[in-house]
This record gives C-alpha cells, sequence and structure tokens, in this order.
C-alpha cells in the first residue's frame, strides 16, 4: 500500500501558485460537465457553452469586454484590501453608492452639462464608494466591530435607497409610472470606443486601473504597507506601519473603485438609475479576487475568465435551456478547487516508502 | 541489549541544501545524547524526521533493533518517541488538563487522565495546577505542559529542541533534574542546545554535526565548552576583542521617569524607569524574562504609544512622543527578541524585510516607490558580512534556520549604524561561532560612537558585552552601575528581586 502526507514547504511554491487557478477553471469544466450529466441535462453541451462559445463567437467578445470591465475594477480594489487582511465584503453597496453618486451629479447638471460632467461623475462615483467604505473602516478603527458584518450589511441598505431614490424624488415624469430616472443627457453618456459595438469607455480604464495598481502594490511604500500588514501585523508595528491607518486606505481604495464601477455601470450600459442596477458585481468580485491570486494583474485574467461564464450562461440558456442559476453553480465551484487547491501552494505531497511500520 | 536508536545513513535534501547527508549514530537506552552544531547544520531537521514530522530521502531508523518508518507523529508517539518543541502548540484560553486531553491520541475520561498528570508531575516534581489557564503561565511552566504531555505516553526517547533558550536560570536546572530522573528510568533523551555549558552538566554523549554531515562524537564532559564549539565550527573561536581603556562620550540615549501602561491581562509594564547610555558604552540590562523587558523595548522602540516627550532622548533631543519611523530617523534601533512575525516577515524575501526597518536611514525610498535594488545591495552586504546561510536577497525569511534569521535581523540593524541600539536577547539560539560575531559587532559599533542597550537573561553574556549594568525586576530597574562592581551573587539576588537600595 502506497501511502502519501502533506509536507510543508520551506517556500511557497510559485509554480503552485499560478497553476492552481489554471487547474481550478480545468476541475470545474470536468466535474460541471459530469454533474449536469448526471442529473439530465447535455453536460458537455453545457461546458461547452458556457466556457467556449463566449471565446469562439467573435459576435460575444464586445459582451465579455463589457461585463469584465466592472468585475476587474473591483476585483482590484478588494484585492489590494484582501492583501492587508481587510476583509470587504460590501464593495456590492459601494458599486451602489457609487453609481447613485454618480446619477446624482447627471441630474442635476442634466441641460447644463459640457466636457467636465464626465470627470465630476467619475470623481463623484469614487467618492460615493469610497464614503461607503468609510462607515465600515470608522466601526472597525474606533469601536472594534467587525467589517464583514457591517460592510455587508451596508449593502443592502443601499439597494433600499435605490428603490427610495427611483420612486419618489429622482423618478422620471416622462417615464409613464416606471421607477426609474430619466435617460442621462449625452455629454453624461460615456462614448463608444468602437462604433457600432457596445464597447464604452470603461473597458480600457479597467485595464488602466489594474496596471497601476499593479505597480503601486508591488513598488510602493503603500502597497508594501498593505502586504505587511496583512502578513504580519506585530511586524507592521516594528516597521512604522500603523494598523488602522491601513484599515482606512484599504476601505477607501476598495470602496472608491467599487464606486468608479458604479459610475461606469450607470453611465455606460445602464444609462440611467433603476432598480435593477445592483447585479452583483460586488460579490462576484470577489471570487475574482482570489481567482486572481490577490494580484493585479491576475485580476485582468480572472475577470476575463468571469466574463466567460456570465456571457456562456446566458448563451447555454437559449441554445440548451440550461437555468441561469447553472452560472452560480460554476462560479462556485470555482472559488472552491481553488482554495482547496491552495494547500499545494504551501505543502507538497510526499510518498511514505511502505515499511514494518510498528517494529516494538 | 540493543540501541535504543540508530541512524544508518540519513539524508535528507532540501532545494538548494543538504540538510543531511548520511547521517549514522546510536542512543543507547538511558543515554543523553547532545546534538551539536551551528546554525543550519541540521539538527532540527533530522530530530523531525525522527519524530515523523518529515520523511528521509535516505538512510535507516532502527528502534530498539528493528528496522521503522516513522510516517507521522502519531506513529512516533507509538512507538515510545516524545518530541518537546521550541515553540508551544497550546490554547491559551484553555486549562492546563484540557491542553493536555487535546493532544491526546486515545481519548480518555477527564477525572482518569487528572490522575494520571497529577501522578507524572508527583513523579517528577514538576509542579502545576492542572486546573490553571495557560495564559497565566509563564514559559517555563507552559513548557513543563509540554513534558507532562510527553511522559505521560510514558516515552522511551524524549527529543527536546532547544529546550531551555527561553527558561530561566532556575528553571534549567529543575528541568535537568527532571531529564536526569527520567534517564535513570531507562529513557533515552536526544537533546539538541547552543548552550554548551549545559551540555557539559547535563549530557553523556555529543554528536557534532557540521554542514549536514556527522563530522565528530565526543564525551562532553572530557571537553570544555571552547572545544565543543571549535570541533562545531571547525575553526579556532575568536574572542571578544573590547579595547581597553575606551573612554565614553557624551550621554546619547537618557531615559527619565518612563512608564507604561498595563496593555494586555499577562505583561507587565515598567514604572518609572530612567537610565542613560554614553556614546561608547554597552548597557546590560539584566533579569528574569517577563519582568517587563517586552514592554522596555516597545516603550523605546516606539511600537508602544509614547506619553511623555521628555521621557526619551536621544542626542539631547525628547523623542518621547514620535513613532516608530521618526525614532529610527533620528538613530534609535530595535531588535524584538521575537523573530519570526515581529522582528522579520516569515513569507517575505529579506530584501523586503530589509526594506521592513531600513527604508528611511538607507534612501530604499524615492517619492513613495520603493527602490528595491538599494534593498537588494544591502541585503547582499548584510548576508556576507555577518555569514549568514541563506540563497540569497530574495530567500524568504522563513527558509532560514533560526540562527541565521537571528543573524540576518541583527545584521540589518546594526549595518544601519545607529545612535541608539536597543536589542533584546541578541543571541538567542544562535551557534557560539555566530554569537561570538554578533557580540563582536556590537562592541564594534560602540567603539564607532554608538550607544548600546543590550537585555538579555543570559550572565555570561552581559559579562563579556557590558560595560555597566542595570537589573529589571517587576518592571522596576535598579541603577546602573560598571560591571566589574557586580559579583555574580549579587547579579542573581538582584534578578530575583532584592534591590541594592531596599535591602540596604
Ligand atoms: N523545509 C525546508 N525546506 C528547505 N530548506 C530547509 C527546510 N528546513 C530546513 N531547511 C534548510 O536546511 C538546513 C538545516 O536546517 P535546520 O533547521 O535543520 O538547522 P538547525 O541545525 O536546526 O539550525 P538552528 O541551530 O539555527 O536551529 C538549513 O540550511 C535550512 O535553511
Ligand atoms: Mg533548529
Amino acid at each position: 500500500m502506497m501511502q502519501f502526507r502533506l509536507e510543508k514547504r520551506r517556500e511557497p511554491s510559485r509554480f503552485m501558485l499560478y497553476a492552481t487557478p489554471v487547474a481550478a477553471v480545468a476541475l470545474t469544466m470536468i466535474i460541471g460537465a459530469v454533474i449536469f450529466s448526471v442529473i439530465g441535462y447535455d453536460g458537455i453541451g453545457a461546458v461547452r457553452e458556457i466556457f467556449l462559445t463566449p471565446l469562439t463567437n467573435s459576435f460575444k467578445w464586445q459582451d465579455l469586454g463589457v461585463k469584465a470591465a466592472p468585475l476587474i475594477i473591483i476585483g482590484v480594489g478588494l484585492s489590494i484590501a484582501y492583501r492587508a487582511n481587510v476583509w470587504n465584503i460590501g464593495a456590492e453597496g459601494q458599486y451602489i453608492m457609487g453609481g447613485l453618486a454618480a446619477t446624482w451629479v447627471a441630474l442635476a447638471s442634466h441641460g447644463a452639462g459640457g466636457w467636465w460632467t464626465l470627470p465630476a461623475m467619475m470623481l463623484a462615483g469614487m467618492a460615493g464608494g469610497a464614503a461607503y467604505g468609510a462607515i465600515p473602516a470608522l466601526l472597525k478603527t474606533r469601536l472594534n466591530v467587525n467589517e464583514i458584518l457591517t460592510s455587508l450589511m451596508l449593502t443592502y441598505a443601499s439597494v433600499q435607497l435605490i428603490y427610495y431614490l427611483v420612486r419618489a424624488p429622482w423618478k422620471d415624469p416622462m417615464g409613464m409610472g416606471f421607477p426609474q430616472t430619466r435617460r442621462f443627457a449625452s455629454e453624461a453618456l460615456l462614448p463608444n470606443i468602437f462604433p457600432g459595438t457596445i464597447v464604452h469607455a470603461g473597458v480600457p480604464i479597467a485595464i488602466i486601473v489594474a496596471l497601476i495598481a499593479w505597480f503601486i502594490m508591488s513598488r510602493s511604500v503603500f502597497g508594501y504597507q498593505m502586504r505587511v500588514v496583512g502578513a504580519a501585523p506585530h511586524a507592521a508595528r516594528y516597521g512604522g506601519f500603523s494598523e488602522n491607518k491601513t484599515i482606512w486606505l484599504a476601505m477607501l481604495v476598495s470602496g472608491g473603485l467599487a464606486g468608479l464601477a458604479g459610475m461606469l455601470e450607470v453611465a455606460g450600459p445602464f444609462q440611467r438609475m433603476v432598480p435593477g442596477f445592483p447585479t452583483n458585481y460586488g460579490f462576484t468580485a470577489i471570487i475574482v479576487a482570489f481567482l486572481g491570486r490577490l494580484n493585479p494583474l491576475g485580476v485582468i485574467f480572472a475577470g476575463i475568465v468571469m466574463a466567460i461564464t456570465f456571457v456562456g450562461g446566458e448563451v447555454a440558456q437559449t441554445t440548451i435551456g440550461l437555468s441561469n442559476s447553472a452560472t452560480g453553480v460554476f462560479q462556485a465551484m470555482m472559488l472552491f478547487f481553488l482554495l482547496a487547491g491552495d494547500i499545494l501552494v504551501r505543502y507538497r505531497l510526499k510518498r511514505v516508502v511502505p515499511q514494518v511500520e510498528a517494529g516494538a | 541489549m540493543p540501541n535504543r536508536l540508530e541512524l544508518s545513513g540519513i539524508t535528507k535534501q532540501f532545494p538548494g541544501v543538504l540538510a543531511n547527508d548520511h547521517v549514522s549514530f546510536a542512543v543507547k537506552p538511558g543515554e543523553i545524547h547532545a546534538l551539536l552544531g551551528e546554525n543550519g547544520a541540521g539538527k532540527s531537521t533530522l530530530v523531525k524526521m525522527i519524530y515523523g514530522i518529515m520523511q528521509p530521502d535516505g538512510g535507516e531508523i532502527r528502534w530498539n533493533g528493528e528496522p521503522v518508518v516513522v510516517p507521522n507523529p502519531k506513529a512516533a508517539r507509538r512507538l515510545g518517541i516524545g518530541m518537546v518543541f521550541q515553540h508551544f502548540s497550546l490554547f491559551e484560553a484553555l486549562t492546563v488538563l484540557e491542553n493536555i486531553a487535546l493532544g491526546m491520541d486515545a481519548k480518555i475520561p477527564s477525572r482518569e487522565l487528572e490522575a494520571r498528570i497529577r501522578e507524572v508531575m508527583q513523579t517528577y516534581g514538576l509542579l502545576l495546577d492542572p486546573h490553571r489557564t495557560v495564559a497565566t503561565l509563564s514559559v517555563g511552566e507552559r513548557q513543563r505542559i509540554e513534558i507532562v504531555r510527553a511522559l505521560l505516553l510514558n516515552p522511551k526517547l524524549l527529543i527536546m529542541d532547544e529546550p531551555t533558550s527561553v527558561l530561566t536560570p532556575q528553571e534549567v536546572d529543575q528541568l535537568f533534574t527532571v531529564l536526569r530522573q527520567l534517564a535513570s528510568e531507562g529513557c533515552s533523551i536526544l537533546y539538541i542546545s547552543h548552550k554548551l555549558h549545559e551540555i557539559k552538566a547535563l549530557c553523556d554523549t555529543a554528536t557534532i554535526l557540521r554542514g549536514g554531515k556527522l563530522v565528530d562524537t565526543c564525551d562532553p564532559k572530557a571537553e570544555t565548552s571552547r572545544s565543543m564549539a571549535e570541533k562545531m565550527i571547525g575553526t579556532g573561536l575568536k574572542d571578544i576583542i573590547k579595547p581597553e581603556g575606551r573612554r565614553f562620550g557624551e550621554p546619547k540615549l537618557v531615559v527619565n521617569g518612563l512608564t507604561t501602561r498595563k496593555t494586555g491581562d499577562f505583561d507587565v509594564p515598567v514604572a518609572d524607569v530612567s537610565f542613560t547610555v554614553r556614546s561608547g558604552e554597552i548597557l546590560g540590562i539584566a533579569g528574569v524574562a517577563g519582568n517587563g523587558q517586552n514592554a522596555l523595548l516597545d516603550a523605546l522602540s516606539g511600537e508602544l504609544k509614547g506619553e511623555e516627550r521628555e521621557a526619551i532622548s536621544i542626542d539631547g533631543r525628547a523623542i518621547g512622543l514620535m513613532d516608530t519611523t521618526e525614532r529610527r530617523r533620528h538613530g534609535l534601533c530595535a531588535v524584538p527578541e521575537e523573530r519570526n512575525g515581529h522582528a522579520a516577515v516569515g513569507d517575505f524575501s529579506l530584501s523586503d524585510n530589509s526594506v521592513l526597518t531600513a527604508r528611511d536611514r538607507l534612501g530604499m525610498v524615492v517619492l513613495g516607490l520603493i527602490n528595491s535594488g538599494a534593498a537588494k545591495t544591502y541585503t547582499g552586504k548584510v548576508i556576507a558580512d555577518f555569514a549568514v546561510k541563506a540563497l540569497g536577497p530574495a530567500a524568504t525569511a522563513g527558509s532560514l534556520s533560526g540562527g541565521n534569521l537571528q543573524k540576518y535581523i541583527m545584521g540589518r540593524e546594526i549595518l544601519q549604524k545607529p545612535t541608539v541600539l536597543v536589542v533584546s536577547q541578541p543571541t538567542w539560539g544562535v551557534d557560539a561561532g555566530a554569537a561570538a560575531a554578533i557580540h563582536q559587532a556590537l562592541v564594534d559599533l560602540a567603539t564607532a560612537g554608538s550607544a548600546i542597550v543590550v537585555i538579555s537573561q543570559d550572565l555570561d553574556e552581559l559579562r563579556a558585552l557590558s560595560d555597566t549594568l542595570a537589573v529589571i525586576n517587576m518592571g522596576r530597574l535598579s541603577a546602573s552601575r560598571p560591571i566589574g562592581d557586580f559579583s555574580v551573587e549579587e547579579i542573581g539576588l538582584l534578578m530575583g528581586g532584592v534591590h541594592g537600595e531596599e535591602a540596604a
């Protein structure tokens, strides 16, 4: 009988660090095919439609870009906060507040806008998200309240705020009773960068945000601070980094980026604020951040992978009648396999030579 | 009678390091066997394989004459092998009894377990209340739990990896009494330590490793500490060269009425501490661990936020309210006693660990960006000057052996040429050769004009190093006096709590 056991590695394995996300995606495809076959669907077809069609069908590429952009922007912010062990779970709420703040600018300047409208909306979006992220930071640093709970619960509050705003003060008077704001004026809408497609300016912005974040995280004192506070809080204090300041920075940056994503969505695909604005990007971005190994460059790829499952899920819905929740099953499986595979980064499998075991 | 344990040709290869290279030796029943070697010689690796934490790549382990494979620690315990680690795995919030129960392989009713624990404690004079919460226990008492835990299984071989580096001299004496009693009952003991006078006092045989190879076996009672150290290093041991007739200059560090608040339930704050260290002077602070040393170090380094500007000054400038970073800029560097997770980040490369404390003094940051080239160059210099065994500046701190990490940390601070350096336990877990090198580097730094404070409970170290000495007890510091004024007995008494002024 052959026996294996886990032995701690002295150094985390670089190879495994990058191999496990790839393996997690592959395993998800295999196990997903099996599961859906067992419950009576065309399992292979489901995997093909969800993971491959969005890539092979060039008409779907623009959808991929549009879906990936907010995931990447929010995921980058979360990857920075998670590095510092600040568990901001409420990016969805910060995304909503960013969208609402941008909407306010768009509505207030309606008819009086200009070239400055979009930049002003961006600033407002970031400020809105950051301000919403500041609440858990304040509660954590002052009263030591767990930021996981507060940031998550604030999300539900922000959803109610949309419902209130679009039903009463911001309701479009010409909207035939629909609970939604008026369509933004053209200065308040994101330009399309490829005419004839739906690819808006948010897509290149997402890539730029990720590149800047990567540079800052790997080269700057700010990035160092985030990493050292997360890896060894006691050593961070010895090195002169304040834990409270780090919590503030992490919440403001991750909240601000989620708010930016909210602004780009409302000024891009949505063009107005509607009750259906919360689309769970803020939650899905948590998976994106981990799948991207909390590295902004990895987050770009993870965001694309996650966008593939969204777009593919829609394809599978129409072509093979797979329910929309199948997408969620695949995404959750991916996170599960990733976290399970993570053990191989720090441990190695070692074979124990079989022999007499207990001689005495 | 067959040997209790016999190793033949044990080999263990790590990426880039051959940690054990065909090591063969035997331990007889009832023998206290020392395992000696420099930092990184492979001692911990070897005992981890005996205890089943790691698997050898080659060679054979024989137990009472039979070849065995030890796939995991549980199997080791079943064979009758117990191990006490330097770092304990205890739950602070639970009682002694609960901690022991959690560590048992077989489930025993708690009443029965308690009876057996009391019996073991009685037999070996390991006094401890099974219902005390671990958090209220001293380091020595915590170690007793681990020993009791091992003894409950009636081990035939007890492995101890650097058990005494955290113990007070009295606790060491008590431990040795227990170990001698165990040996007289036939239990073999495999004992790792860098404190050679302890080896002389305790062990029957010593096996010496160098670079993973067995280089010598000797009878410690027939050797001197120095001759054993030289066998370990393979060359002669250097003495500390202290220039005679040194003169001290201006006061560099002046501490005046420093008081800290109690931060946790079990830490000891310092009260009204005052002392002065002059340029060129090494002040030793002696004391049994847990008498406020940590609070003193944190208050000096700035980790513990100060409340009075005038309580600490450097070169006449009051720095009592400054934070860690500002204090470093003004020339005050500090090394806390805990290496992993406090003085260094295990998961970071050595280069990144240099950024932790040297970034401002050595200009590693320009416009908020880290100059990683500068960090790498500096780290390379630390590795070279302090003979740190590491694969290079990119190796993670956690991959270094305990002593080598300590050498790196000391080097990182000393090469910044601080005006004032405060170090706690500078040579814990460091081999004799490296300890001598660290001592020499501290003396050289003082000779070059810095003021140095060494907090230690190793009296030999303090006597070799310090110019003046003060004793800390229950958070209070005695007046400092030239080291020559103290007799050994007097220091011992002061550490026990009789202050000069109170005794008079
Ligand atoms: N898991 C591991 N992976 C890679 N290298 C390792 C591992 N464990 C130990 N080493 C290396 O093997 C060598 C021996 O290390 P070991 O911890 O056994 O030394 P040691 O003799 O106990 O030293 P010290 O006295 O400093 O504790 C060192 O070079 C160390 O860096
Ligand atoms: Mg060791």
